[in-house]
């Protein structure tokens, strides 16, 4: 202990920076304090309050942000729907009219065919009828002439009624069963 | 050496806390081992134990500071 | 003293500068404790004051001009000194962390500012004000939130380490957390200042000593680089006296996040 007590009166007088000078404690105190008064009690509650605020108010921006951008995504899925929604229902009135079309194409097509059917039957039955009735003419011009192609030939007036009708008769039959394997 | 709740900052908290203690355990360990060994000289009339409480003062110093952040 | 002023009482060589001439300044006007440093001082507080009074007293939500460079400044020390050791309780210790980071970074800046060149952490009455402060916050906390037994036990005896050894280290963690840690806290800023201000001290008197004083040809050359070392340091100790703020407001923010919450 002597020997730092000895090197501290070597010292003596001579220039210490170790030892602080009691002015300047109080002093640098003083000045500390102020500063430190005006930090802790006035400007940092006011900043960190700032500072909060705009923490707050950035937060707030992309909160608002978020909800525009749902509501856009809301919007959008909407009028997705929507476009889908037409689009079935165009895909099912398309189809419907093709259905009717379908349905209206063969109506048609089967009247048609009736009204086809109904007409060659009407030709047929008017051409049977001409054809009896051309037929019927034909057998008594037949009869007719032959009776008197045959009296010309034989020379001979077949006076008897009878006996002319059933020579005609005969030939008619004879040209009757041959008919059916015309037709 | 509660491990629960370790956030990447502590990390760094222990390696500035582990830096900057250090100086400071270095000089205590040499003042009181160092200074304990001095008054052992001058009382034992002895002249070893003041490098031995130096060495002895850094050693442990050392050895704390290995247990409290070396690992 | 007297090798000293022998040398000094030769004209013709040149003699460096000792730290009686540089940090024993005269008081001013008669009056013994108005001194450079002391003005200083003061000067710093309303430099300071004014400045932040100018940033903060009226925040805008948009920041402009000066606002801008205030928060800069706020923003540093809270990612960089208060968030990292005080975590949630940052926001309450803001102010102090930013008081102190202020303070030293302008005492500091007088070391290099066009004379005026004294950096006033240089007295080591000024950072003891602060580190003393810090000490007692530090002490009342531990107190406070770790009980009067509690806090000095959580101190003394770490977990993780062997019974016996307790013996040997609780000691060195008395010493080192209750007698070393403030007074490097407190040299650790002085002593960069001290010896900043003695280097830039050195080599400007060289600069001038050989160009001016007693110019010669061979001098020349050794007062030119005198010059450059000036300019070098310079810069060197602006980076230094930034450097020096933002660790003694970090070393602050860590005692004061220790005494809050025992180690773990």
């Amino acid at each position: 202990m002597t020997l730092a007590a000895k090197l501290l009166a070597a010292e003596e007088g001579a220039y210490n920076p170790l030892m602080p000078h009691t002015y300047e404690l109080v002093i640098g105190s003083f000045a500390f304090a102020v500063v430190a008064f005006f930090l802790i009690k006035v400007l940092t509650p006011r900043i960190q309050k700032t500072l909060q605020e705009r923490t707050e108010a950035i937060e707030g921006g992309i909160l608002k942000a978020e909800k525009a951008q749902a509501e856009a995504a809301a919007l959008q899925q909407q009028y997705r729907e929507q476009l889908n929604e037409a689009r079935t229902e165009a895909a099912r009135l398309r189809e419907e009219a093709r259905e009717q079309a379908a349905q209206l194409k063969a109506e048609l097509r089967e009247e048609a065919q009736a009204e086809a059917r109904r007409i060659i039957d009407a030709a047929h039955a008017q051409i049977e009828a001409d054809r009896q009735q051309a037929f019927s003419q034909l057998r008594t011009e037949i009869g007719r002439l032959s009776t008197d192609l045959a009296g010309r030939i034989v020379g001979e007036s077949l006076e008897d009624e009878a006996r002319q009708r059933r020579t005609i008769d005969r030939f008619l039959d004879e040209l009757e069963g041959s008919a059916p394997a015309v037709r | 050496m509660s491990e629960q709740e370790r956030r990447p900052e502590d990390d760094g908290r222990d390696f500035a806390d582990a830096a900057w203690s250090a100086p400071s355990y270095v000089l205590s360990g040499i003042a009181i081992y160092g200074g304990l060994g001095w008054l052992l000289d001058r009382w034992l009339g002895t002249s070893a134990l003041f490098p031995i409480g130096v060495v002895l003062g850094v050693v442990l110093s050392v050895y704390l500071f290995y247990r409290k952040y070396g690992r | 003293m007297n090798a000293l002023t022998l040398l000094a009482s030769d004209p013709d060589k040149f003699t460096p500068p000792t730290p009686q001439e540089l940090f024993e300044l005269p008081p001013i006007g008669g009056i013994y404790w108005l001194t450079k440093p002391v003005i200083l001082a003061v000067l710093t507080s309303i430099i300071v004051i004014v400045f932040c009074w100018s940033a903060f007293a009226k925040p805008k939500l948009v920041p402009r001009g000066i606002q801008n460079v205030g928060e800069i400044g706020y923003m540093f020390v809270r990612d960089q000194v208060a968030r990292p050791f005080l975590g949630k309780d940052a926001d309450r210790w803001m102010g102090l962390l930013l008081s102190m980071f202020f303070m030293i970074w302008v005492w500091n800046l007088m070391g290099v500012i066009p004379f005026i060149q004294f950096p006033v952490a240089s007295h080591i009455a000024f950072p003891a004000v602060l580190a003393i402060t810090v000490y007692v916050i530090k002490i009342f906390l531990g107190v406070k939130h770790q009980g009067g037994i509690g806090y000095f036990k959580n101190m003394m005896f770490p977990p993780g380490i062997p019974k016996g050894m307790y013996v040997l280290l609780a000691p060195l963690e008395f010493a080192s957390n209750m007698i070393l840690a403030p007074f490097t806290h407190m040299v650790r800023l002085f002593a960069n200042m001290f010896a900043g201000h003695m280097l830039l001290a050195f080599f400007s008197m060289v600069g001038f000593w050989f160009l001016f004083e007693k110019l010669t040809p061979l001098g020349a050359a050794v007062g030119v680089l005198g010059v450059v070392m000036t300019i070098v340091f310079t810069a060197l100790e602006l980076l230094i006296q930034f450097l020096q703020a933002y660790l003694f407001a970090m070393l602050a923010a860590m005692y004061i996040g220790g005494a809050l919450h025992a180690e773990h």
